[in-house]
């Protein structure tokens, strides 16, 4: 494993030979293990590393790009020669230039040594934790226990050099009793703060609960979200409609000025906060800024990478993705500011709704209105006069989510730290929404 | 290739496996793509490395790397040892795999002509004349149409004798027209959504969807979906196209019949199934015009392979026969536990994946219908198009479709372009109700090119044959 300086160097090195126009040149090194159990016994249980270079040459109004992951000495040359080829055929003029070092290069990144240093004898100790506890309540625990240590460097002709070595560890559990099951998570960027320990109990207590739901009919109902069900309204707002390319394509539900949802829902973007995997730069090396994307249920703003601030004559808030690209830039760390209210006392407030503790293949329907449809899974409780009375079995749901947000009773105090789907983190509180539509 | 593999078992073998193999991959991939009128990426991607899997102590380890000298290869194969180790003081439960003969041969993707022989230049030219052709449509908002080429060069050798080399090619292209309003944005894809079209085979597949031919209509299309009248709401007769049906079976037959799923290996991630193993050869999951395969001999498809990637040779099974629950897809550790023998269903993204069950080429057989005949036959029902939508539950039973097209069909006849059209329905019933399957003359291999599955997670090319199928009594509804 490489670490910044030698990155920055090898990348240093590579831009020292380009005689025309402008490069940048992207080297990510990868270590990443993950262990995974199923039925309370170790299945799978793999390790991988690697370095990834990309190169991005832009000369003459054409813009060229060159990837290898592997080919050892070879690499840098063969992703030069890929980027010069793939140079040679395109034309766009008006493609956006490499950014410069805009500086605001030191902020937070996050990073563990207890992460960095785990091992597969450490991980099955963890991953026993769950097994073991699953095994004395006569359920089985499925789940993955993964910890990744990521360096990238970025350095271009125009004087940007940036890097940065960050960690991640994730612990996902299920368990599955006779008529079943329960859900829990937890992340961080240090394996040592995971709390094991209360995961494996959730997700037993979970299960011990959601044993032999019964039917409920589907239509609207008041309902009480854990943060593993509200960070996947969070991640379908954020890939729809939280891009400057998806407004300036006319298909996102943003109308910038305009209340949208009820005002206790604010909802940013902040790659600085230590509470979401904080990294300081984006895939082109610029400085990710903080940016308020609904405040108090009035939409704010979103998020640019170079090519749509360009078109915008504004500033990039450091949200790209591999340039070039069409999909646009995204927020890859969305929170929704907490509220006030313990998310223990929030179903005491529900005279009849559901309580949910996940989502599952949850999909876009209809995304300018964002609409979203997917099923409940391992924990939907019925909620009668306060308390939850019994668990209830999976729904459907097709739902637009600026409607379920313009009906927030809600937010808790507490928030909890997910992945989402597309594994950037999310930090999401309870909510307790005044309608949510469940179709079948 | 078969150095780096020698290395690597004999380091397994040295550091206490009892079974090894190792898979040594080169990847190529070009991707190219225009949007608005200029080449927007083309990106050339080599990718190469090694991974190996273990067995020791009875439990599995693998570890992968992208270095390829003797001490790091050997260094990965002493790693997966050490994580087989470690994770077999957690089993109670020694891993046991059915037996497979141990192949040696070399299989190649058949193609009229090498796409990677063909110049950007031309790729691009073929691009750009999709892209004005769509740009006649005025109203159309943002036009994308992109191209992608992979070789994968594949070298697999076992600590059972087993030594076998492939090279995979695939051509793939598609387009994209989007119009928008005020008040609604319409997408149309050709000749499938997700991007493009794949399969395995060369440039001549490219040159036959003939997307410069098709994107002027495919763009109206989207402008007319703008003012279309919303898709009507009730139970009514649904008759999909072969890229919507291709995904129907994709979601609520492929992954169902998945082992591993059954097996909870997925429960945690990609869910479980509702297909039991006391089912096999009972269950009515359809009707009797509903029979599926799982073939990886079946060319053009994105399944289609010489052996899968633990070694097992390419071949075809039967899912459902009739409407009955037959088969799954298996491996030779999953297989193990049900008393059979895999039937070469393990696959990897890449040399840093662990295979896992996937999908081969998971096909609808052709019945003996017609689209024509079964929308003259049809008194009121909706004719879909190209899937927009889609979302199941973790046992597969539970669906909810939406694409991106549909028509209004009254009496025989399609009377009018509806907007926004979902439909909705639980597995065995849904199958149940089809009453009709196109014959072979509309029979199409289409493939689904990011099938999510695993952890870490794995994105899968796979193969879909299928035709025009009709279903009765389907809950038929407008997004809102």
């Amino acid at each position: 494993m490489s670490g910044d300086d030698e990155l920055l160097a090898l990348g240093d090195a590579a831009l020292a030979g380009v005689a025309h126009g402008d490069a940048e040149v992207v080297i990510s090194d990868v270590r990443s293990e993950l262990t995974r159990f199923a039925g309370n016994e170790i299945h799978q249980s793999v390790a991988e590393q690697y370095r990834h270079i990309r190169v991005r040459l832009i000369d003459g109004g054409r813009t060229g790009v060159g990837e290898v992951r592997g080919h050892g000495d070879d690499a840098m040359s063969l992703a030069f020669a890929a980027a010069e080829e793939s140079r040679r055929v395109t034309t766009n003029p008006d493609a956006s230039p490499l950014p410069s070092d805009t500086g605001g290069a030191e902020g937070f990144v996050a990073f563990s040594d207890a992460t960095d240093n785990a091992t597969p004898e450490r991980r099955a100790e963890l991953v026993a934790v769950i097994t073991d506890l699953a095994g004395a309540h006569g359920v089985n625990a499925y789940g993955a226990l993964s910890t990744a240590t990521t360096t990238t460097a970025i350095v271009s002709s125009t004087g940007l050099r940036r890097a940065a070595t960050a960690t991640q560890a994730s612990l996902v559990a299920v368990a599955r009793g006779a008529d079943g099951g329960g859900y829990a998570s937890r992340h961080s960027a240090d394996l040592g703060a995971l709390d094991v320990e209360a995961l494996a109990h959730e997700v037993v207590d979970t299960c011990d609960r959601n044993q032999g739901a019964t039917a409920i009919d589907p239509g609207a109902y008041e309902v009480v979200l854990s943060p593993y069900a509200v960070t996947d309204l969070l991640e379908h707002l954020a890939w729809t409609g939280f891009s400057a390319l998806a407004v300036q394509e006319h298909r996102s539900f943003m109308r910038i000025g305009e209340r949208l949802m009820d005002e206790k829902v604010t909802i940013r973007d902040d790659a600085r906060t230590r509470d979401i995997f904080p990294f300081p730069f984006d895939d082109e090396g610029v400085s990710t800024q903080p940016v308020t994307l609904i405040d108090r249920g009035v939409c704010a703003g979103v998020v640019y990478d170079t090519p749509t601030a360009m078109l915008d004559g504004v500033a990039s808030t450091g949200h790209s993705l591999p340039q070039p690209n069409t999909w646009g830039p995204l927020p890859r760390h969305v929170a929704m500011d907490a509220g006030d209210t313990p998310w223990k006392d929030m179903v005491g407030s529900v005279s009849r709704g559901l309580y949910i503790t996940r989502f599952w293949y949850v999909r876009d329907v209809h995304p300018l209105r964002t609409v979203i449809t997917g099923m409940t899974r391992e924990g939907t409780f019925l909620i009668e006069n306060g308390v939850i009375t019994r668990p209830v079995k999976d729904l459907r749901f097709t739902q637009s989510i600026v409607e379920a947000f313009s009906n927030v009773l809600q937010v808790s105090r507490e928030r909890m730290l997910e992945l989402g789907e597309g594994e950037s983190g999310v930090l999401s509180p309870w909510l307790h929404l005044g309608r949510f539509t469940f179709t079948s | 290739m078969r150095q780096i593999s020698e290395r690597a078992l004999d380091a397994a073998s040295a550091a206490g496996a009892s079974y090894a193999d190792c898979r040594v991959i080169n990847r190529t991939v070009q991707n190219l793509t225009v949007k608005n009128g200029v080449v927007a990426a083309v990106e050339l991607f080599e990718d190469e490395g090694v991974g190996i899997r273990v067995l020791v102590n009875g439990a599995w380890g693998f570890a992968s790397t992208d270095k390829l000298d003797a001490a790091s290869v050997e260094a990965a194969a002493r790693h997966a040892a050490t994580i087989a180790k470690a994770s077999s003081r957690v089993n109670r439960v020694a891993v046991r795999l059915a037996p497979a003969p141990a192949l040696v041969g070399e299989y190649r993707t058949p193609f009229g002509r090498d796409p990677f022989a063909v110049s950007l230049d031309d790729k691009v030219d073929l691009l750009l004349r999709t892209d004005a052709a769509m740009a006649r449509i005025p109203q159309i908002e943002v036009r994308e149409c992109s191209l992608e080429f992979v070789r994968e060069i594949r070298h697999f050798a076992s600590s059972e004798g087993a030594v076998l080399d492939q090279t995979i090619i695939e051509s793939g292209g598609g387009l994209d027209a989007t119009a928008t309003s005020d008040d609604e944005v319409q997408t149309r894809s050709f000749p499938n959504s997700f991007g493009r079209h794949q399969v395995c085979a060369g440039w001549e597949a490219v040159e036959a969807f003939d997307l410069p031919g098709n994107a002027e209509r495919i763009a109206e299309e989207a402008v007319a979906l703008l003012t279309a009248t919303p898709c009507p709401e009730g139970t009514m007769t649904v008759i999909l196209d072969a890229t919507q049906a291709a995904l129907q079976v994709h979601e609520s037959c492929g992954h169902p019949t998945e082992l591993d799923r059954v097996l909870g290996h997925e429960a945690a991630y990609a869910g479980t199934s509702f297909l039991m193993p006391d089912m096999l050869g009972s269950f009515r999951y359809g009707s009797e015009h509903v029979n599926m395969t799982a073939d990886s001999t079946r060319a053009p498809g994105l399944g289609t392979f010489g052996w899968d990637d633990e070694g097992v040779a390419a071949q075809r099974s039967v899912l459902v026969d009739q409407g009955v629950f037959t088969g799954y897809l298996t491996s030779r550790e999953t297989a193990a536990v049900i008393g059979q023998v895999s039937n070469g269903a393990m696959r990897a993204d890449g040399w840093s994946r662990l295979p896992i069950i996937r999908m081969t080429n998971v096909n609808l057989e052709p019945g003996i219908s017609s689209l024509e005949e079964m929308i003259a036959t049809t008194e009121h029902g909706v004719y879909l198009e190209t899937n927009r939508s889609w979302s199941i539950d973790d046992r597969r039973l539970n669906f909810q479709f939406g694409t991106q097209n549909g028509w209004e069909i009254v009496d025989g006849k399609r009377v009018r372009l509806v907007r926004n059209p979902i439909y909705s329905g639980q597995t065995p019933e849904f199958w149940g109700s089809c009453d009709a399957v196109a014959g072979p003359a509309e029979w199409q291999m289409f493939g689904v090119v990011n099938c999510g599955k695993g952890q870490p997670s794995q994105s899968m090319h796979v193969g879909h044959g299928a035709a025009p199928c009709r279903f009765r009594n389907v809950r038929v509804e407008p997004s809102r």
